[in-house]
């Protein structure tokens, strides 16, 4: 094994291939260097600025054009969030349940494909469609529910393929025992399957809930954004969200804008990389994508 | 046959997926339906995109009424979009089989090997393959914001000839790193599951441990490697938020050089939708329906692959195994 | 499972304490107006909306810098009840939509900006702008540059143009200055908030003015045409600002005389329903691209209490707010009587 020792005792070809080895780990390592870097950097340049933008003010006052806090911002993520795992955790745990345990024929597959299908479209073609169909055509004006129903479309494949996969892992001894005893198929998921399944069903939840605080595409059609609090409107009232703030504040030439995206950034960051630590930490190493 | 209410239930909760998904595509094609008929297959391989003179009175053009002028092509965003993501799937690709080889195999060595003299020592390896797991959820407007103010300065004093650091260079850069860790973590997951006999009789034979890995190991996980690149490509291409952040929104040209600026179909949906909302013919906004639709089904095709070539990928572990 | 148990309740209490009490802080009797478009009135909206609603607060005023094309689009569709925008409607959507009006709040102007390490005294003129944004003029010592410059030593770098990607009012008035000086330009391209950009080696799209200061920041040998009110930003990037050639034949820079100037030979013919260009205008003194700053409204608002709420306004913008107490911060100039008077006339219609 150690390169060392290897070298002693070998010919002058034997000594290329070690050499030509050690190349090979020196560049793999660079490469390891070269993903993890970025990450690095990307973390420390937001938390930089972001820390150092940090206030009180920033999570008591409402934005003014690119001045004062985020207060609507931060809320308006948060309800959008809310509201989106609302309509996306019952439909999704539902599908998932409905593939893992009677979806093992081709009505299944098939749903299987079409939701394998929306997780691959590009977050922008779901804005577009909703911008056309809620904005417009059903004319309700950039609004909570049209943000909301989008982010939901988004994040429910996610949820379903998680569940079946948690619900699959679930040994089948138990549903039988449970149908033994003359259960019903409500009781034996509710009772038995769910319950054993739930640590990974709520791993699922929020990774979906951590994609929905990042995303920024499908809401700017949708969301639009407002310097206000939500109005407590379903419809007709526009609504802030931080990912707006990054990529709008940004571009003005100002330092105070610059700063308030870094804050929202950093805050971005902070939930979604904390979202996905703490559930890594709790389940050890298991694969979502 | 008795009538289940639950499964009932949750069939009919499942059966939103494709009623969402068909929803999605029968509006944007439903919607674009007027622009795909006016623009035939030009569309495709026109160079021009032009919403026309907004200011002059609309004509007809064989039957169809539009601003005067206007001219939809979208050739230059979709070399834009392949281009990008191409170049970085080029770039990602190595950046992924460096550190994924290097994650599965040398880290463990290291680490015992360290543990030896430092007992105390925490487990690295998990940690390493956190950090890159954790470069996939970073949200593509950090991403952007990242590029804006780190790489674009970096890109136009240090590398472009013109001194202007947006374009395709620092699009593709940005799009490698977004879809590295799903190369490199698709990659680690099938290292790890090759079973312990082919590694020891590849050692055995007297190799190195490098060209166990790169000879006997590496062979074995092509094709599973092939299907992580395909998905990786998919995301790229529908990336919409960094790209547009960093892409310099390059109109009617193809890129001649790293650093021309470029549109990519998704980015290019988002800059361009309030212009083309002005359009009192409202047959841009059709146009952009009709981009957004050529994107799904480029996306479509790519996940299929994605699809075909990591179940094809199973087959062959299993057969071995 | 306790953790299930613990993000269960969780949860639940979450939701009730939203439902409850985070729709709390909008006051129940407030209108809430949105206004968004164009990013250079952007500035000058967050002045007027802030002194406003101290005054009056019943009355709660988003702004949003999006661009004039969003302005135009989002007011037409209802989207929001202050469209701000650089360019007046086209007569194609006046005629599709005729409750739909083009308010002029102000005068403003548009700088073309240089970033030329060394050079300060730039002119440039509607044809060499043109030939630079087509591709025919590619290198900043371009024979038609140095003409316009004689004894400036120009680099010999290639010129990397800059443009809006966005739909914008700049870009519909830079290519109205274009189209009106230069028969190629106007044979060729047209004007508007949206332009198919000839492909030029290096041009590059950038987003909203700001985009435009950062991007020329960003690009040594950029040029680029960007809205007065940020020329405060400008200036402290360095930035240089070319004196342009007028309809009269002579080279100025975007002052209070040279945009008075125009504004006042344009005053007296502009129409009732303020739909008039002022680039390219006449005087000898005048700055080639200026232009009123428009709020895009629609007559007829869904009810009394937010068609109130937006008279009283966008009155006070012409009226009390069109002073320069506000309008010095973002460089632009009261309207001209005569137009105050045909902006509240319109103003008045808003039912």
């Amino acid at each position: 094994m150690s390169a060392v020792a290897k070298l002693e005792s070998r010919s002058a070809q034997e000594v290329r291939r070690v050499a030509l080895s050690v190349a090979g780990w020196g560049l793999c390592a660079l490469a390891l260097l070269g993903v993890i870097f970025p990450l690095l950097d990307i973390v420390g340049v937001v938390a930089g600025h972001g820390i150092a933008a940090l206030s009180f003010e920033l999570f008591t006052q409402t934005t003014t054009g690119p001045a004062n806090g985020l207060a609507n911002a931060i809320e308006g993520t948060f309800v959008i969030t809310l509201f989106a795992m609302l309509i996306a955790v019952p439909v999704g745990v539902g599908a998932g349940i409905h593939l893992s345990e009677y979806g093992k024929n081709r009505l299944g597959s098939a749903i299987r494909f079409m939701s394998d299908t929306l997780t691959g479209t590009p977050s922008i073609v779901l804005g577009y469609f909703s911008y056309i169909v809620f904005i417009t055509a059903l004319g309700w004006g950039f609004s909570l529910l049209a943000a909301a129903i989008t982010i939901a479309i988004l994040i429910i494949p996610y949820l379903a393929r998680i569940t079946e996969l948690a619900l699959q892992q679930v040994p089948n001894p138990m549903r039988e025992a449970a149908y033994a005893l003359g259960a019903t198929d409500g009781v034996v998921v509710f009772k038995v399957v769910l319950p054993a399944a739930s640590g990974a069903v709520i791993t699922g939840g929020l990774l979906g809930l951590a994609i929905s605080v990042g995303e920024t595409a499908p809401l700017i059609y949708t969301a639009g954004w407002s310097d206000q609090m939500w109005t407590g409107r379903f419809t007709q009232s526009p609504l802030a969200y931080l990912t707006y703030v990054i990529w709008t504040f940004i571009n003005q030439p100002d330092e105070h804008s610059h700063q308030l995206a870094y804050a929202a950034a950093f805050l971005v960051m902070l939930v979604v990389l904390a979202i996905n630590v703490g559930v890594r930490l709790m389940v050890k190493r298991t694969k979502f994508s | 046959m008795t009538i289940r209410p639950f499964r009932l239930l949750v069939l009919c909760i499942s059966l939103l997926i494709p009623a969402a998904l068909c929803a999605v595509v029968l509006f944007l094609a439903g919607y674009a339906g007027q622009a795909i008929s006016f623009n035939g297959l030009h569309f495709l391989w026109d160079e021009t995109w032009n919403l026309g003179d907004l200011y002059s009175d609309p004509v007809t053009v064989n039957g169809y009424t539009l601003p005067m002028g206007a001219e939809y092509g979208v050739l230059a965003f979709i070399v834009g979009t392949l281009s990008s993501s191409g170049l970085a799937i080029l770039i990602a690709v190595p950046l992924s089989v460096g550190a994924a080889i290097f994650l599965a195999e040398a880290v463990p060595v290291l680490e015992s090997r360290a543990r030896q003299k430092l007992s105390w020592l925490p487990p690295i390896r998990p940690v390493l393959a956190m950090l890159v797991e954790l470069v996939a959820v970073v949200p593509s407007v950090v991403f952007g914001l990242w590029g804006i103010a780190v790489l674009v300065p970096f890109i136009g004093h240090y590398i472009s000839p013109t001194g202007n650091g947006y374009g395709l260079l620092a699009t593709a850069i940005v799009l490698a790193l977004m879809i590295t860790p799903i190369i490199a973590s698709t990659l680690y997951d099938a290292l790890l599951q090759v079973p312990k006999e082919n590694r020891e009789s590849a050692f055995a034979l007297g190799s190195t441990h490098f060209e166990v890995v790169s000879k006997a190991m590496m062979p074995m996980v092509r094709s599973t490697l092939a299907g992580g690149i395909v998905l990786a490509l998919g995301r790229a291409l529908g990336e919409t938020m960094a790209v547009l952040m960093v892409s310099g929104g390059g109109l009617n040209m193809l890129p001649t050089s790293l650093f021309s600026p470029i549109s990519t179909i998704a980015s290019f949906i988002v800059s361009q939708l309030d212009s083309a909302e002005s359009d009192p013919t409202s047959m841009s906004v059709k146009a952009l329906a009709e981009i957004a639709f050529v994107l799904f089904v480029i996306t479509l095709a790519v996940n299929i692959a994605a699809k075909l070539l990591s179940s094809g990928a199973l087959n062959v572990r299993s057969r071995k195994a | 499972m306790k953790l299930t148990k613990l993000l269960r309740n969780g949860a639940a209490a979450l939701a009730i304490a939203t439902a409850a009490g985070f729709a709390a802080p909008a006051h129940a009797a407030t209108v809430s107006l949105v206004e968004t478009g164009s990013s250079l009135l952007y500035p000058l909206f967050n002045l007027w909306v802030a002194s406003y609603t101290t005054a009056h607060t019943d009355v709660s005023i988003t702004t949003t810098s999006t661009g004039s094309g969003a302005g135009i689009a989002q007011s037409i569709q209802g989207l929001v009840q202050i469209g701000a925008s650089d360019a007046y409607l086209s007569d194609a959507i006046v005629k599709a939509h005729p409750d739909m009006m083009s308010i002029p709040l102000g005068i403003s102007s548009q700088m073309i900006n240089y970033n030329l390490p060394g050079i300060t005294n730039l002119r440039l003129s509607g044809p060499v702008l043109a030939g630079i944004y087509t591709g025919k003029i590619t290198n900043w010592n371009d024979p038609a540059i140095a003409a316009l410059n004689p004894g400036v030593t120009l680099p010999n770098h290639v010129i990397v143009p800059i443009h809006r990607i966005d739909g914008s009012g700049d870009t519909f008035i830079f290519s109205q200055y274009l189209a009106f000086s230069d028969a190629n330009w106007a044979s060729t391209e047209h004007f508007g908030t949206s332009i198919s950009w000839p492909a030029v080696t290096g041009g590059i799209g950038a987003n909203g003015n700001p985009g435009m200061v950062t991007a020329l920041k960003n690009n040594p040998y950029g040029i680029a045409y960007i809205g007065i009110s940020f020329a405060d930003q400008v200036k402290a990037a360095n930035l240089g600002e070319a004196e342009l050639l007028n309809k009269a034949g002579k080279f100025v820079l975007p002052t209070a005389k040279t945009i008075s100037a125009a504004a006042q030979s344009v005053a007296s013919t502009t129409p009732a329903d303020e739909r008039i260009s002022m680039v390219f205008a006449p005087g000898a003194d005048a700055y080639p691209i200026v232009n009123y700053e428009y709020a895009i409204v629609k007559a007829d608002q869904p009810d009394a209490a937010t068609a109130k709420a937006i008279r009283e306004f966008l009155s006070w913008c012409v009226q009390g707010g069109n002073v320069p107490t506000y309008l010095d911060k973002v460089h632009f100039m009261a309207l001209p009587d005569a137009v105050k008077t045909l902006s509240v006339a319109q103003i008045n219609k808003i039912k």
